[in-house]
C-alpha cells in the first residue's frame, strides 16, 4: 500500500498507477534498500516514473501521440524532481546518463540497454 | 548615451529620497567610465537637490520649505472655482509647486575614472514635495563607455559553453540541437542566470555560464517536443525537428538533452539550484498537458491562460533567476525578490509573444497561433468582445483556412484586445521592476529593468 506522502505524488497520474505503475515502482523497492527509510519510497517512484515515462514517449519505438507523450514527458520530469529532492548527487548524475544512453540509443536506430537494468544499476551509483 | 527612468515610490507628503545608489548602479551597469549623467524630474512637485544625508539637517529642510511655502496659505491654484478642466481628484497643493520653485527640476554630475564625482558629504535626493506618490526621474549618461565589451563577452560566453556542450554529444543527438541552438533565439533565461548570479557575495561567471547553458538547454528540449506536439513546421526560420527528422528522433533528442541539462545542473552541486530547476520542469510539463486540454474549448478564458503561462513559460524564467541568484549564494530576501521578479517578467513576456501574432512587422507569418490553436490572451479578449466577439466564437468553432484565420487576426485587431494585453504586460513590467526596489543588486538594477522593459518593447 502506498503512504500517503507518495500519493500526492501522483497527481494526475493515479490512472497510470492502477495500469502497471505500481508494479513498476514495486520492482525498484528491493533496490533502494540502501537509503535512508524516509526516502525509500520517493526514490523507487522516480525511477518508476522515468521507466513508464520513456515507455509512455515510444522512445526507441514508434512516437507516442502527443497527449501521450506529454504524460510521459511528465513522468520524467517528476521523476526528475523527486531525485533532486531526495537522490544523492552521484544517484542523479547516473539516472540522468541513463537516460542520456537510452536515448542515444534511440536516436542512432541502435538497439537501447533496458532501461529497468539501466535505472537499477544508477540506484547502486557510489555505493 | 544611454537612457532610462529612475522609479520610486514616496510614503510622505514630504520626503527626501537618497538615489545616489541607483545613480551609481546605473552608472556601473551601463559602463561609464568619463561623462555626464543628467537627471530630470518628470514632475511638477518633485524636485532635486544635492546635499547632505543627515536625518536633523533634511528636517531643517522641511521647516525651511514649510515655513517659505506653507500647505493651506491661499494658493490661487487651490481655488477650483476659478480653474478650468480640474480633475475630480485634483489635489490641493499649491504649496508644493512653490516649494519645487525653490529647488530644482534638473541636476547634471560628472563622473570619472567610472566614479560618480560627490563630495564627502554630498547625496542626490529626490525631493518628494506632495507625496505618497509613485515618481519617475529621466536620466541619461553621455561619455565614454566601456561595459558595453563586458556584456557582448558574458553573451559569448553563453555561446561558447553551448558548442563545447554539443561538440561531446553523439552526432544524431548533436546535430539536430545544434542547427536549434545556432538558429538564435532570445537567450534571456541564460542572460537572467548570468545577472542574477552576479548579485550574491560568491559570485563565480565561469559556474554561472555553465548553469545558463544548461537552463538554455533544458528549454530547448522543451521546445522540440512542444513543436511535434503542436505539429509546428518551423522555429526560428528553419524546419523542427520533428518535421525534419521526424517524431522519433525529435522524442529522442528532447529526452537526451533533459537528461544532459538536468545531469549538468546536478553536477554543479548546489541542492537548491537543482529542486528549482527540477520544479519548473516539472511545471512546465504539466501546464503542457492543460494546454493542450484547453484547447477543446479553444480560446479558453484568462484564468485558464494565466494557470498555463506561468507554468509554461514564467516558471522557468523564476527558476533562472532564483538559480542564479542562489549560485551566488545572495540572501534568500534577494532570491525570493529575484524569483517573483522572473514570474512577473516570464508571464509579460508570453503576454508579448501573443502580441506578435499580430503584428505584420515581426517577421513572423501573422496569425500562427490561431492557425495552431495556441492559447492566446488577445483571442481570449476579442473573443470576449461584445463587438466581434460572436464572430470571433463563430470562426474559432469552425477549420480555420487562410480565410478564417485572416478574418480572426482583423477582428482581434480591430477590437481592443491588443491594447489591453499590452497594457497588461507592461503593468507586469512595472510591478517586476518594483521587485528589485527594495533589494541590493550590485549595480545590476538597471540591467535587469532593461532587460524587462524589452521584453515588451518589442510589441510597442
Amino acid at each position: 500500500m502506498i503512504q500517503q506522502t507518495l500519493d500526492r505524488e501522483l497527481d494526475r497520474l493515479h490512472d497510470l498507477w492502477s495500469d502497471g505503475l505500481s508494479d513498476t515502482y514495486r520492482a525498484y523497492l528491493d533496490h533502494v534498500q540502501r537509503f535512508a527509510p524516509e526516502v525509500q519510497q520517493r526514490l523507487a517512484l522516480a525511477a518508476a516514473l522515468i521507466e513508464v515515462g520513456v515507455r509512455l514517449q515510444g522512445l526507441g519505438g514508434r512516437a507516442a501521440p502527443p497527449t501521450t507523450l506529454l504524460m510521459g514527458d511528465l513522468c520524467l520530469a517528476r521523476g526528475s524532481r523527486l531525485l533532486a529532492d531526495s537522490a544523492p548527487l552521484a544517484v542523479q548524475v547516473a539516472f540522468a546518463r541513463a537516460i542520456e544512453s537510452v536515448s542515444s540509443a534511440a536516436a542512432s536506430e541502435q538497439p537501447a540497454p533496458a532501461t529497468r537494468v539501466l535505472l537499477q544499476q544508477s540506484l547502486e551509483a557510489a555505493r | 548615451m544611454t537612457a532610462n527612468r529612475l522609479e520610486f515610490a514616496t510614503s510622505h507628503s514630504t520626503q527626501f529620497v537618497d538615489i545616489t545608489d541607483r545613480i551609481r548602479d546605473e552608472v556601473k551597469s551601463a559602463g561609464l567610465r568619463n561623462g555626464r549623467v543628467h537627471l530630470q524630474s518628470l514632475h511638477t512637485t518633485l524636485g532635486l537637490a544635492v546635499n547632505e544625508n543627515e536625518p536633523l539637517l533634511l528636517r531643517d529642510f522641511q521647516t525651511l520649505l514649510e515655513r517659505v511655502a506653507p500647505a493651506g496659505a491661499g494658493y490661487e491654484h487651490d481655488d477650483f472655482t476659478r480653474r478650468l478642466d480640474i480633475r475630480i481628484d485634483e489635489p490641493v497643493n499649491g504649496h508644493a509647486h512653490c516649494r519645487q520653485l525653490l529647488l530644482s527640476g534638473f541636476a547634471t554630475l560628472l563622473v570619472e575614472d567610472g566614479v560618480l564625482v560627490l563630495g564627502r558629504w554630498q547625496s542626490v535626493f529626490a525631493v518628494e514635495l506632495d507625496g505618497p506618490r509613485h515618481r519617475q526621474i529621466a536620466i541619461q549618461l553621455d561619455g565614454d563607455f566601456a561595459r558595453a565589451d563586458r556584456r557582448e563577452m558574458q553573451e559569448s560566453l553563453i555561446e561558447v559553453e553551448l558548442t563545447r556542450q554539443l561538440m561531446v554529444d553523439p552526432e544524431p543527438v548533436a546535430a539536430p540541437m545544434r542547427r536549434l541552438v545556432e538558429a538564435g533565439g532570445k537567450r534571456i533565461r541564460p542572460k537572467l542566470v548570468q545577472l542574477t548570479a552576479a548579485v550574491g557575495p560568491r559570485s563565480d561567471q565561469l559556474r554561472a555560464t555553465e548553469l545558463a547553458a544548461a537552463v538554455e538547454l533544458l528549454h530547448n528540449a522543451t521546445l522540440i517536443h512542444d513543436d511535434y506536439v503542436d505539429e509546428s513546421t518551423h522555429r526560428r526560420g528553419r524546419p523542427t525537428v520533428a518535421a525534419a527528422e521526424g517524431p522519433e528522433r525529435a522524442i529522442a533528442v528532447g529526452d537526451y538533452y533533459f537528461a544532459k541539462a538536468t545531469r549538468l545542473i546536478a553536477e554543479i552541486g548546489n541542492p537548491g539550484v537543482t529542486s528549482a530547476l527540477a520544479e519548473a520542469l516539472e511545471a512546465i510539463c504539466a501546464s503542457q498537458i492543460d494546454d493542450v486540454a484547453l484547447r477543446g474549448s479553444y480560446p479558453g478564458d484568462r484564468e485558464s491562460y494565466m494557470r498555463v503561462i506561468r507554468g509554461k513559460t514564467a516558471s522557468l524564467f523564476a527558476a533562472a533567476c532564483a538559480s542564479g541568484a542562489m549560485l551566488s549564494e545572495a540572501e534568500p530576501d534577494v532570491v525570493g525578490a529575484l524569483r517573483r521578479y522572473g514570474d512577473l517578467l516570464g508571464t509579460a513576456f508570453q503576454m508579448a509573444d501573443d502580441l506578435v501574432d499580430f503584428s505584420p512587422s515581426s517577421g513572423k507569418p501573422v496569425g500562427l497561433d490561431i492557425r495552431q490553436r495556441v492559447l492566446s490572451l488577445p483571442l481570449i479578449y476579442a473573443a470576449e468582445d461584445r463587438v466581434v466577439g460572436p464572430e470571433v466564437r463563430r470562426l474559432l468553432a469552425g477549420s480555420l483556412g487562410d480565410a478564417e484565420v485572416g478574418r480572426v487576426a482583423e477582428l482581434v485587431t480591430a477590437s481592443d484586445a491588443l491594447p489591453r494585453v499590452r497594457k497588461e504586460a507592461q503593468a507586469l513590467i512595472d510591478e517586476a521592476v518594483r521587485e528589485l526596489e527594495a533589494i541590493e543588486l550590485d549595480g545590476l538594477r538597471p540591467t535587469l529593468i532593461g532587460l524587462a522593459r524589452s521584453a515588451v518593447d518589442r510589441i510597442s
